[in-house]
């Protein structure tokens, strides 16, 4: 027989928060639900007037939150469609409704009790959640459990790596010595402990260096050297040393960096274990480090062209183990740094030394460390101030040669070349350390558009290769220009705000209108430009070094009120952003399709879109505060 | 002094409705029945469904539905219609108790329904055996209303005329209501409370928002109540 509740209790289903009660709840808070009808046009609350006793849950429809007592004070802040709520603000202050609702689409609403909901919240820690704190924070890990399980289908071993401390991983089994026994002594101890490796400890039990069974051989019985020398004298200094409670790819990171195999694994201060890498291989199966070492082992480019199409499958396994966008960029980068210094070095050997010292560094995305799947060559060169002008020339005539051959490199690696030739081919974008300071004071000093335009691309540059002072000079002298410069900062604030995010998004986002991405959400200039714009608008106004978004949002926490405040927000709306992105782009390159920033919103959740849509709104209200603060520049 | 007073209760005539009222102010309960056939002789009552409303809103928690032990023989072809077989009406409690409850459902809400005076008639035929009266609510016909918001609105595409278009299922997709596969008689009234909740804006739209407005076009019992309520107010 017909129920007419069952259809409630499954729509209830696949909306937050009523998708995380058990049936039997839903059951019992549908017992006296009812449903409204307002066609188009109709005001479902009225500003300033009596909280209902409903609350609402569209089941079809749309709706906007407006302020205003007219249509001409009327200021749209909010945006409602399928699935999402009216009324809330009911269940915390019930003086007065804070908005007008007024349907903007026939809209068909169920309604429930506040004191049934409000019991909810008094018994339901998912639902108090929900209505409590801020949706993003607090519903991020659901949302990207929902991304991660997407990818789940084509995970292997679905093993917890990446979200799990590296004490749990490592071989707790440590044995340690003075490194003042022999290497007899050290050999006997090793065979009778059945161990492949021995840490060497100094008086207060820190230790100074570790010795392996590689050691032994390649160090002692393929050399002929004596067994009764001190083992000091073959142990590996100094060790890499990670903390017990760093997640493993925290440690990956150490082994990349570090180049090594193995970390000691440090908890208050005691040595409790060792991580090495065939510890992580075995949770891995495909290996970061793995990869990294294959990079270093190659002298040629034909050599790394296979390699670097593997860095896309490690995206894929990273996306698996449920790693955070922050995370995998970093990892990434790493990886990709690794690839650019060794065709430097390769291009190093073929045409001889540079003729003067210089740094590689790299900017955009790159620079930002926000790489993930291949993106355009953004690179250039700062060489040091050459004495004479025939020395000038000779250091071009070395360049040009040099940087074209980086930058086929880097093609046939899966880099395309910028379109806009922002790279070190580019004589432009080749040049001594003065050239760039008095690049730097143009743009910051004499602010056009095309000015602004080049200095927000560079002011995130990163050293990557070479002689990293050049580049720590330039920035030494970029953040002594940036003082004082008001009018600088708010071109800069002009270009924060200027990507709105879409806020006004019914049942579907408000999407490409034409073209080929018709009927798309283009995440990356409406969603991640705009908070990576925000936050180095900041970094300029404090100052800073960094150059990512992440670290300098950590570096702003105690310096800048906007990001003390609404930091972890920012923080959570980039992560999930950027993570909607990688997980889109890695399923679009299994389809074998050009990766791009375009998702089907269709496609997403309930509770994805309300994320998505509650990031937007977060830097949508940082833009607001922008706004307020460069009022006197915005134009 | 109780008796007295349930006498008093008992003989309480119709409350005589206040024709000013606003219609986003009633009681309504929507029903539907399912029957044997139509032939008022010889058929009777299969189901009843029925869900109130209050206003502009249905109350999706209040609702009545009951299968009917039938006085005359199941048909095929409605069985066919309905998929309810003798075997399955058999287990069900007496007309008798369903009717009381029904009664006892509606109180004295407007009852509406689409073509409703064939579903009436066919209740008050069970009501009438047991109290020998009819049902005095007052009733509004869906399909009456409609009638009218299409002469009044006759330039709206929402109205265009096409055969068959007053039938429950044409006007709920007309007016984009979607329809459930189980077509019993709760399903049914449902759909007709969704259509009445459409009807509301459209009727407040040309000026009827009196409730006396509404049952002066909208029932097909005006007369009929008209006379009776007065013959009740006769009696007492």
């Amino acid at each position: 027989m017909y129920n007419v509740i069952e259809e409630v209790i499954d729509f209830l289903k696949k909306v937050p928060p009523f998708q995380f009660l058990d049936e039997e709840t839903l059951k019992a808070i549908t017992k006296d639900v009812s449903m409204e009808f307002y066609p188009k046009g109709t005001t479902i609350v009225y500003q300033g007037g009596p909280v209902g006793e409903y609350i609402r849950v569209i089941k079809k429809g749309g709706a906007k939150v407006s302020l205003g007592f007219s249509e001409a004070d009327e200021v749209v802040i909010d945006y409602r469609g399928d699935g999402d709520l009216i009324g809330y603000l009911a269940l915390f202050d019930s003086s007065m409704s804070r908005a007008n609702v007024i349907a903007v689409e026939d809209t068909i609403c169920y309604l429930l009790k506040v004191d049934v909901i409000a019991e909810l919240i008094k018994n339901n820690p998912e639902v108090r959640e929900f209505f409590h704190k801020s949706f993003l924070n607090k519903f991020l890990d659901k949302a990207y459990k929902e991304i991660h399980r997407k990818s789940l289908p084509y995970s292997v071993g679905g093993n917890i790596f990446f979200t799990t401390p590296i004490e749990e991983l490592a071989t707790k089994k440590v044995v340690t010595a003075s490194p003042d026994i022999t290497i007899q002594e050290a050999a006997n101890i090793m065979s009778q402990k059945k161990i492949s490796a021995i840490v060497l400890t100094n008086l207060n039990n820190t230790p100074v260096g570790i010795v392996t069974d590689r050691d032994l051989r390649e160090k002692v019985v393929a050399k002929g050297r004596s067994v009764k020398d001190p083992i000091k004298d073959i142990m590996s200094p100094p060790l890499i040393r990670a903390d017990a409670r760093e997640y493993g790819f925290e440690a990956l990171l150490k082994m990349i960096k570090h180049n090594v195999h193995h970390l000691l694994v440090i908890k208050d201060g005691k040595l409790i274990g060792i991580l090495t890498n065939h510890d992580l291989m075995l949770f891995q199966g495909t290996s970061p480090v793995a990869l990294v070492k294959d990079i270093e082992n190659q002298q040629s480019i034909e050599g790394l062209v296979p390699l670097a199409k593997r860095v896309d499958n490690i995206i894929g396994l990273l996306l698996k183990e449920g790693v955070r966008a922050g995370d995998i960029g970093r990892v990434i980068t790493e990886i990709n740094d690794r690839l650019v210094r060794k065709i430097l070095e390769i291009a190093e050997q073929k045409f001889g030394d540079a003729p003067v010292p210089y740094c590689w560094i790299v900017f955009g995305s790159e620079g930002r460390k926000e790489q993930t799947f291949k993106t355009d060559q953004d690179n250039a060169i700062i060489y040091e101030d050459p004495v004479s002008q025939s020395e000038e020339e000779n250091i071009k005539e070395y360049f040009a040669e040099f940087t074209n051959f980086v930058k086929d490199a880097l093609l046939r690696c899966g880099f395309p070349p910028c379109p806009a030739n922002y790279m070190a081919s580019n004589p432009k974008w080749c040049q001594p350390l003065k050239t760039w300071k008095r690049n730097f004071s143009n743009w910051i000093l004499v602010p056009t558009n095309e000015a602004i335009l080049n200095s927000i691309i560079f002011l995130d540059f990163r050293p990557v290769y070479g002689d990293f002072t050049l580049a720590e000079l330039l920035r030494d002298y970029v953040i002594y220009l940036l003082r004082e410069q008001k009018v600088f900062l708010g071109h800069v604030a002009n270009m924060a705000i200027k990507n709105m995010p879409p806020l006004g998004f019914l049942r579907t986002f408000v999407v490409e209108k034409s073209g080929e991405h018709k009927d798309q959400l283009d995440l990356k200039t409406k969603g991640i430009a705009p908070i990576v714009d925000i936050v180095r608008l900041f970094a300029l106004e404090k100052r800073i070094r960094e150059t990512s978004t992440l670290e300098r949002i950590e570096a702003l926490r105690d310096k800048h009120q906007i990001i003390q405040e609404h930091g972890d927000e920012l923080i959570h709306a980039f992560e999930f952003i950027m993570l909607l992105r990688i997980q889109n782009q890695f399923e679009q390159i299994k389809e074998r399709k050009q990766p791009n920033n375009f998702i089907n919103p269709d496609k997403l959740s309930n509770l994805e879109r309300r994320t998505i849509k509650e990031a937007f709104q977060v830097v949508s209200n940082i833009q607001d505060l922008i706004i307020e603060r460069y009022k006197a520049m915005i134009w | 002094m109780v008796i007295t007073t349930m006498r008093f209760r008992k003989k309480e005539p119709v409350p005589l409705y206040d024709n000013e009222d606003s219609i986003t102010n009633q009681n309504y309960v929507v029903i539907d029945t399912e029957l044997t056939g139509l032939d008022e002789t010889k058929d009777s009552l299969v189901s009843i469904g029925a869900v109130k409303m209050k206003g502009r809103r249905i109350e999706l928690g209040c609702t009545f539905h009951r299968l009917i032990k039938p006085s005359s023989a199941l048909k095929s072809e409605s069985i066919l219609i309905h998929r309810i077989t003798p075997n399955e009406v058999e287990k069900e409690p007496s007309v008798e108790k369903i009717i009381r409850e029904f009664i006892n459902f509606c109180g004295n809400d407007i009852i509406i329904g689409h073509f409703v005076s064939i579903d009436m008639s066919f209740i008050n035929k069970e009501v009438r055996k047991i109290t020998g009266s009819v049902m005095r609510n007052q009733i509004l016909d869906t399909s009456m209303i409609y009638q009218y918001l299409k002469k009044k609105y006759s330039q709206r595409d929402l109205f265009i005329s096409y055969p068959g278009e007053i039938e429950l299922y044409e006007l709920a997709k007309r007016f984009c209501i979607p329809i459930s596969d189980a077509h019993d008689a709760l399903a049914d009234a449902f759909l007709t409370a969704q259509l009445f909740q459409r009807f509301i804006p459209l009727l407040i739209g040309i000026g009827i928002k009196r409730i006396g407005d509404l049952l002066s076009f909208g029932s097909p019992y005006n007369k009929e109540i008209r006379y009776r309520v007065s013959g009740e107010i006769v009696n007492f």
